[in-house]
This record gives C-alpha cells, sequence and structure tokens, in this order.
C-alpha cells in the first residue's frame, strides 16, 4: 500500500474551529446594510383558485416597504430540481414560482418585504384573499382513480410520471419459481430536519443584476433555476458559495420559494432582502416521498430470484419537482438492478395529490425500496428456512461482474460478502435465536440489511449533472487556495478535499485553505448530492493540485536549473530525487514565479525575474470516469417491549465497502449519524396532516421527534471494508447515503426476529407492534 | 414600548433597548451582534439556541430577554478565555464531534452546565445532559465522547479551581 502524509488521518476538520468559537459563516448570518425582511402568506386550503388579493390596508403599514403578489412574478413553468439543465425533457415543468392556482396548503401566494420581520409578518395579517375552494384529493391511489379531482391540465389521471422497465421474461420466470412471495410495503412522509434553516439575502444591483447569499446545497444550480425562473440570463445573477452549511441532507437541494421572491422584492425596493423560513415553512418545503410498493417475488428452493414484479406508486404531492426523478431513482437502483434476477419488471408512479411537494433526502428512493425489498427477502428466507445471508450472496453481484445498470461500467470493487460475513460474526449472527422464541415481557430479536448497489455520483444518468472544477492557487507563502462551488453541508468536504490537495502538494493540511467562491469565479461543481462530492469533486481537486504542481515543478525547474521531471515535492521544499543537498524551499519557488526577486549580494539587493511563469494555479474541470458501488450491511440488535409495543435499538454494527478510507473519524460520523436518520424513519418519524384541511399539524420538534442522544443505541460499530476503487481519489469510494438507506429494514427484521410481528409499513410505533401483537 | 435594560454578557454590561416581547436569542443575534446561539425552531425544541443564565442552561428562544435583566449571560463567545479554548470546546474538535457544526454552539453549553453539575459524569448522564438538544448530523456518538474527554481534561486540569 502506498504510504499517504495526509490522507487516511483524522486530521482536525479545518472549519471545527471556527464553528465551535461561534461559527460566524452561516448563511443565516449573512447581513447586508439597509436590508430588509421578506415574510410569505401562504395559503391556508390545499386546493382552491385566488379570485382576487387586496394588499392595500397591508401597503399603509408603516415599515412595508413591498408587496408581491402572483400577478408579478413571471409565469415560467420551471422545476426547482436543479441537479439537471433546466429543460431536461425527463424533469416536469409544472411549477412556477407564485399562481394564482392552489394545489396544496402552504403555497405561497404573495410577499411582503419590510424593515423587520415583525413588521412583515403583521402586514400578511393585513392582506386579504378571496378564494374559491376546489375539491382535493390526498391520496395518491385515489388520485388515480376515475373521477378524482384533476390536478394539472397536463396529467391526465394525476399522473406526473409512469415508466415501465423490463428485463427478461416475466411469465417465464414465475413458471420457474417452487415459491411466490407477496407482500405490500408503505413508507411515510419524512423530513430531513437540517438545523440551520433555509435562508436567503438576495440584492440587486443598480443595473438589476443579481447576488444572492443562499442555504442552498449547490451555487450553480441556483444560478440557472433562478435566471430562468425570472426569466434572465444566467449571468445576471451571481450565487455566492456558502462556506458552509448546517445540514442538508438533500432537503436544500433545490431553489426554494424564498430566493425567487426575495429576488423580485430586491427589485421593487432596490435594497437587500432577506428570507429566513420558520421551522414549520420548513418542514413544509421539502420531504421525502411516501412510496407504496407492491412486491412480488418468486424463487427456487434454494432461494435463487426468479422472477421479481415491483409496482410502485409515490405520492408527488401538489407539483412533480423531484417526484419524477425520486420514483427512477427509486426503481432502478432502489429495488430491481441491486439484486441479480433474471426476469424482472418494475413500473413506477407519480402521482398528483394536494399534498405537499417532496423533495430530495439522502438515499433518493432508495430508503423506500430498500425497506421493501429486504424485508421481503427476510420474510422469504423465514419461510423457506434458507441461511439468509447465503441468500443475499446468491441473488447479488460479484466484484468484476459488468455494472448491472451503467453500460460500460465494471464493479471494480465489490466486498459485499466481507461486509456480511464481518458483520455477522461482529453482533453474534450466527448465535441468533430464532424468531419469537425469547420469553418474558421484554424480547430480544437481532436482524440485518444490506443494499447491494448505488453510487459515487451520478456518471451513467444522462441527463444529470456530474461535472466538477477546481482552482488550485499557490501563495508566496507556500500555502495553497482552493476555489472550488463544492457546498460542504457538515459531511466534511472542507476536510476531505483539504486533505487531497496537501497529499498533492505535500504540505501540511494548515496550509490548503478551502477559499471565497462564487459562480462569477469559481468552476462549475455539480451539486452535493447523490454521495458524490469526496468522488467526484474530490477528483476535480486532485486533478486541480496536480496541474498546479506541474507548474510548480517546472518553475523550479528554471530556477534549480535541473530537468523538472527529476524533482519531487517534499515537505514544503522542491528537490532533486534522492538529492537532499538540492533542496529549495517551496515558498521561494513560488515567489521567484510570480514577483521580481531580490536577492542580497554584497553589492546590495539584485533584483531578477523569472520571466517565464506568473502565478501558479492548477486547473480542473472535469467529468469522473466511473461511478463505482459502495456497498454496505447492517446488522441490529433491539429490544421490544411486548406490553407496550416500543422497540429500543441497542446496538449497531455497519459494515461498509467505501474503497480508501479518507477520513475515520469523518467516516465514523457519516455512519452514526445516518443510522439516526434511518432509526428516526425506522421508528418514530412521521409527518402528519390534517385529513381534510391538508394543513400539517407536525412543524415543530415537539410534535415531529427525532432521536435525542437518549434513544439512540449505546453502540454503533462502524467496520471499513477497504477496497483500492482504481476511479476514486486514492482509492476512494462514496459512502453518505448508504448509511441511512438500509437502517429501517434492518430495524424492521430484527423486530420481527424479537417478536415475530412483521411490520410492513413505516414507521414502526409501539401501536402497530401491539396490533401485530394481537394486543390490541 | 422599548425598554432599556441593562444585561451583564460575557462578563461585560450592556445596556440595551428592547420591546417587551424581544427573545434573548433575538437580543443576543440582532443587539449584542452574538451568532453563537443559533435559531432552530424558536419553539424550544432544538436547542441550537442554548446559553447559560446564571450559569445555568436555557433556551434562548424561549426566554423573554426583560425576564432576565440584571442577571449573568454566557454564551459561546464567552467560553474561551485569553486565547485558549475552554475543555469542552477542544474536545469536540478533538473527538470529531463536529459536523454541520450548527447544533454545537448550543450543545457544548449544555455540555458546560451538566459539568459544572456533575465533574465526572456517567455515560447516562451525558446523554440525559444534552436530551434537550437536537443534532441531525452526528447520531451524538462523538458528541457524548466529547463530553466524556472534556470531564477528563477537565478534572486533570481543574485539581483546586473553586467550581
Amino acid at each position: 500500500m502506498t504510504e499517504f502524509r495526509t490522507i487516511g488521518r483524522s486530521i482536525p476538520r479545518p472549519d471545527a474551529f471556527d464553528k465551535v468559537t461561534g461559527g460566524k459563516h452561516y448563511p443565516v448570518n449573512v447581513s447586508l446594510p439597509g436590508m430588509l425582511h421578506a415574510k410569505l402568506l401562504r395559503s391556508p386550503l390545499p386546493h382552491a383558485r385566488i379570485l382576487s388579493i387586496d394588499t392595500s390596508e397591508a401597503e399603509r403599514l408603516p415599515g412595508v416597504r413591498a408587496v408581491l403578489v402572483p400577478d408579478e412574478v413571471p409565469r415560467i413553468p420551471l422545476t426547482p430540481v436543479y441537479f439537471t439543465p433546466v429543460q431536461s425533457p425527463t424533469m416536469v415543468q409544472d411549477f412556477v414560482v407564485m399562481s394564482r392556482q392552489v394545489r396544496w396548503a402552504g403555497q405561497p401566494v404573495a410577499a411582503v418585504a419590510a424593515d423587520t420581520p415583525e413588521i412583515a409578518e403583521q402586514a400578511l395579517e393585513l392582506i386579504a384573499v378571496e378564494y374559491e375552494e376546489l375539491p382535493t384529493v390526498f391520496d395518491p391511489e385515489e388520485a388515480m382513480a376515475e373521477g378524482a379531482p384533476q390536478l394539472h391540465e397536463h396529467a391526465p389521471g394525476n399522473i406526473a410520471k409512469h415508466e415501465v422497465f423490463s428485463m427478461g421474461d416475466l411469465e417465464q420466470g414465475f413458471a420457474e419459481a417452487d415459491h411466490v412471495f407477496e407482500g405490500v410495503y408503505q413508507t411515510q412522509r419524512v423530513h430531513t430536519c437540517y438545523m440551520e434553516p433555509r435562508v436567503c439575502v438576495v440584492d440587486s444591483d443598480t443595473d438589476g443584476r443579481l447576488t444572492v447569499w443562499s442555504s442552498m446545497q449547490h451555487a450553480f444550480g441556483l444560478r440557472e433555476k433562478l435566471a430562468f425562473a425570472l426569466g434572465i440570463p444566467e449571468s445576471r445573477v451571481n450565487v455566492v458559495k456558502p462556506r458552509y452549511i448546517g445540514g442538508g441532507f438533500g432537503g436544500k437541494l433545490d431553489m426554494g420559494f424564498i430566493e425567487p421572491i426575495a429576488a423580485l422584492l430586491s427589485r421593487k425596493t432596490g435594497r437587500p432582502v432577506r428570507a429566513e423560513q420558520s421551522r414549520g415553512e420548513d418542514f413544509i418545503t421539502t420531504a421525502r416521498h411516501p412510496i407504496k410498493v407492491y412486491l412480488r417475488t418468486g424463487v427456487k428452493k434454494d432461494g435463487t430470484f426468479t422472477a421479481r414484479h415491483i409496482k410502485s406508486i409515490l405520492d408527488a404531492g401538489a407539483h412533480a419537482t423531484h417526484g419524477s426523478e425520486v420514483i427512477m431513482v427509486h426503481g432502478l437502483f432502489g429495488t430491481l438492478f441491486p439484486w441479480k434476477c433474471p426476469n424482472q419488471t418494475w413500473e413506477g408512479f407519480a402521482v398528483y395529490t394536494n399534498n405537499m411537494i417532496g423533495g430530495g433526502y439522502r438515499g433518493y428512493g432508495a430508503p423506500q425500496g430498500c425497506f421493501a425489498v429486504e424485508s421481503q427477502n427476510d420474510e422469504i428466507c423465514e419461510a423457506l428456512g434458507l441461511d439468509p445471508i447465503e441468500f443475499r450472496l446468491r441473488n447479488t453481484w460479484r466484484e468484476g461482474d459488468p455494472h448491472p445498470a451503467i453500460e460500460g461500467h465494471t464493479l471494480n470493487t465489490y466486498r459485499l460478502e466481507d461486509c456480511l460475513r464481518q458483520g455477522a460474526e461482529r453482533i453474534g449472527f450466527g448465535e441468533r435465536r430464532p424468531a419469537a422464541s425469547g420469553e418474558g415481557t421484554k424480547r430480544r430479536g437481532i436482524g440485518f440489511a444490506c443494499h447491494p448497489l448505488w453510487v459515487s455520483g451520478c456518471v451513467g444518468f444522462p441527463d444529470i449533472y456530474e461535472h466538477a472544477g477546481a482552482i488550485v492557487k499557490l501563495n508566496r507563502d507556500a500555502t495553497a487556495d482552493v476555489v472550488t462551488a463544492c457546498v460542504d453541508l457538515g459531511c466534511g468536504q472542507i476536510t476531505v478535499l483539504t486533505q487531497i490537495v496537501a497529499e498533492e502538494l505535500q504540505l501540511p493540511p494548515e496550509s490548503v485553505r478551502l477559499s471565497y467562491a462564487d459562480t462569477d469565479i469559481a468552476p462549475f461543481d455539480a451539486p452535493t448530492h447523490a454521495s458524490r462530492a469526496t468522488y467526484s469533486a474530490g477528483l476535480a481537486v486532485q486533478a486541480a493540485a496536480r496541474d498546479a504542481r506541474r507548474r510548480l515543478l517546472e518553475a523550479a525547474g528554471h530556477v534549480m536549473g535541473a530537468d523538472p521531471q527529476t524533482l519531487v515535492l517534499e515537505e514544503g521544499r522542491v528537490m532533486v530525487r534522492g538529492q537532499p543537498d538540492s533542496a529549495r524551499p517551496m515558498a521561494e519557488i513560488i515567489a521567484r514565479a510570480e514577483a521580481p526577486w531580490i536577492e542580497v549580494g554584497p553589492e546590495g539587493p539584485v533584483p531578477t525575474t523569472l520571466e517565464e511563469k506568473g502565478t501558479i494555479m492548477g486547473l480542473a474541470c472535469q467529468a469522473p470516469p466511473s461511478n463505482p458501488s459502495p456497498v454496505g450491511a447492517e446488522f441490529v440488535e433491539v429490544e421490544v417491549d411486548t406490553e407496550t409495543g416500543e422497540v429500543k435499538v441497542l446496538r449497531v454494527v455497519y459494515a461498509h465497502d467505501v474503497g480508501r478510507l479518507l477520513h475515520r473519524s469523518g467516516a465514523e460520523g457519516q455512519v452514526e449519524g445516518g443510522f439516526q436518520q434511518g432509526m428516526g424513519y425506522a421508528l418514530m418519524e412521521q409527518m402528519v396532516f390534517d385529513e381534510e384541511t391538508g394543513a400539517h399539524l407536525t412543524g415543530d420538534f415537539l410534535d415531529y421527534k427525532i432521536p435525542t442522544a437518549v434513544e439512540m443505541p449505546r453502540s454503533i460499530e462502524a467496520i471499513f471494508i477497504e477496497s483500492d476503487e482504481p476511479s476514486g481519489p486514492y482509492g476512494a469510494k462514496s459512502l453518505s447515503e448508504m448509511c441511512l438507506i438500509v437502517p429501517a429494514a434492518a430495524i424492521a427484521n430484527a423486530v420481527y426476529n424479537a417478536t415475530g410481528a412483521r411490520i410492513r409499513d413505516l414507521p414502526i410505533t409501539p401501536e402497530k407492534v401491539l396490533r401485530a401483537l394481537g394486543k390490541l | 414600548m422599548k425598554q432599556l435594560i441593562e444585561l451583564e454578557i460575557n462578563g461585560q454590561r450592556q445596556e440595551l433597548l428592547v420591546e417587551p416581547h424581544t427573545s434573548l436569542l433575538q437580543c443576543l443575534r440582532e443587539q449584542a451582534f452574538l451568532k453563537g446561539a443559533k435559531r432552530g425552531c424558536d419553539s424550544g425544541g432544538c436547542g441550537c439556541c442554548t446559553v447559560l443564565v446564571d450559569g445555568r442552561a436555557v433556551y434562548s428562544c424561549m426566554t423573554l430577554v426583560m425576564s432576565v435583566e440584571g442577571r449573568s449571560i454566557t454564551t459561546v463567545e464567552g467560553l474561551s478565555g485569553e486565547g485558549a479554548l475552554d475543555p469542552v470546546q477542544q474536545a469536540f474538535i478533538d473527538a470529531g464531534a463536529v459536523q454541520c457544526g450548527y447544533c454545537t454552539c448550543g450543545m457544548m453549553m449544555a455540555a458546560r452546565q451538566l459539568l459544572d453539575d456533575n465533574p465526572d459524569p456517567s455515560e447516562e448522564e451525558i446523554r440525559k445532559g444534552i436530551a434537550g438538544n437536537l443534532c441531525r448530523c452526528t447520531g451524538y456518538a462523538k458528541i457524548v465522547e466529547a463530553i466524556r474527554l472534556a470531564a477528563s481534561r477537565r478534572q486533570g486540569h481543574s485539581v483546586g479551581e473553586a467550581g
């Protein structure tokens, strides 16, 4: 194995010092002189037509500077999803920033900019809106039925997207099966619960050009969508990359309502306008889509799959937004391609309802798929008495197999078997007791799940951005500035990108700085999403650092009178390989390349200029070469109280093939945090809406419970199976989303092992457990 | 009606003009320009806004600033003295307990009160001590580790110091 200087070391996070001393650089702290504050008026009705809006009283309130109504907003249909080009044919363009047509309770219908947030809030109450109520539908299957209210003219039957994907011969496959299993698996609407609210400040220049500070996960996507929504060229918008944001998890993946509304209000007033959402507004901005999965599987006696039919119905809510893409990723990467089955058909529907819109959330359709498939896989093993680990291995891929979903790519690194075997050994799976064999009130059980295919980015998805770029600039004090549009949501991109540049330039990590970046100066970079940043942005940063190193060695060749090919970097110095005496400080080479160099000789100062160079900079703009699949298997031990129905997770072991580990502590943090979100998904989290009005009822953390330190298991053990992915930076693959795709299925399987109760709809609440045990 | 009140913030007395409904969080962020306490929910649900009032951790979003007139407020900006980080801050860095960091300042304030009350807490006591503070990134594992580390360093370093 290659020896690394910084890679693989858990260096202190470069952003940690700032964050423990107050965290100056969150978007929520951005403040400009003369800034106004915007608030949005939201419809209380889930389906209505606005007949009139009277803003006169609101406009008269002292301190109100502007009111915005739907008629002033460009009527440009778009999708706020910004990992695809604006006019991508795969994305449904059914969304306008503000409309007289209301399709969900909470849709913005007017906005106010005022001197203070309080005045803006007061002014909202003075706006009189007259609505004509329309019939509603909240259940996607009811929305598909004949006679249901129709929400969009372009979508008869309320179908936002319908896709079928088939391979092999399904009928033949079921005919070959010895056993057929059927089940219906339902997941719920949950929120990412990033801690920093969505916020933006938009400043319209005198010529109308916009500068935008926002908490979004993708600077370039926001530039593109905002310009499109306002009908102006992209170059009329500059989005400043936040140095860091307070969490995202996919929940800040698209342009919200606040950015275009603040932009229009800034134009109207000539003042910078800030909009910060309340927690209740954050909840109803995006959420993970509920998906109902009808799953029918044929197997041979030995557990080999012969056929699988999957029908998935996704509740897109009022607009398609991510729904039309989530349904595809769910179908292909969440259910179909992870498993080796010769005859499969998947049919997916994204359906319009009068519910809130959905969005991205870590895993993007796969948690819903994994819960269904891995629950049923467990049922198959139980029913047929099969070894559940051998069953998984029989029906999944092997290292070196062609990539099942992306043509021309190979599964170069794929250590699922090691993950399963090491995880099983660590938790003591061999000693697991038969299902429901415990005694007493509190019953323990062990379960596991795996997800045998996922992504390190989006290569292979032809419509999705995957390019990345970076500039590495060397300073005369032997430090490096890195310009990249890659946003760190908290998962550690600042750290790993710093490590990569430090490694390439043989500098201490403290000498590398991720500097200011905005869309005016930084090269394009795709969003921080799809487990791509370490892999794709990491490769771009690595290439830019190598470019800078090449130029540095060329300059050193001039200065030292040596062939650059013979030069190496070591500890901030340049030297001829094997000749430590030849070493010159990197700082000197960089300075001589950039500016007159003054040597003080016996005759006094002698300026000399190295004319060949100038500032030493490296640049890379590229797509990554591949999309290697991380794989993982998670084992959990639970204790179920059969009197109260409460499920407690006692212990977690997650074995994961991530390629080479760049930063162990950061990787562990991904596993631990991913499990927290997965456990919330499995056991307690659910957004609840009023059945008649569609109003959201769980809009704060008192009503929407996420796991605290007390509910979390006392032991979460991460096992990293280090493979050397040939396409990745130093052999690395991705990590983040896998940590959340698997837990719900693993917990459901453990609950079954403990009690014999098979819960097929999330969350697994005490009530459902007691019902399944026949106690309610 | 605005009213002039006096607070002691991080050891300095300050006069502030506030409304009766102004929360301590608003006052700290907008008038004292201390951005360490964060707004996460404005309803006492997340703990990002936690500060110490006379050494007790409170949700500053749920505390009217007038109700703490004349009392001593400590925010994260007051934790580190003379160029040195508080052991809790240093431990959060060293244990890798900081990810997005938005909960971190509130979490550390809760940890400070916990350790002031109980210098050698058990794991269960640590978990209960931060149960009023949500984090969505870390699963709390490294936060618990950081508080344990801070406890042991404080004990090592604070022999003979007054509580």
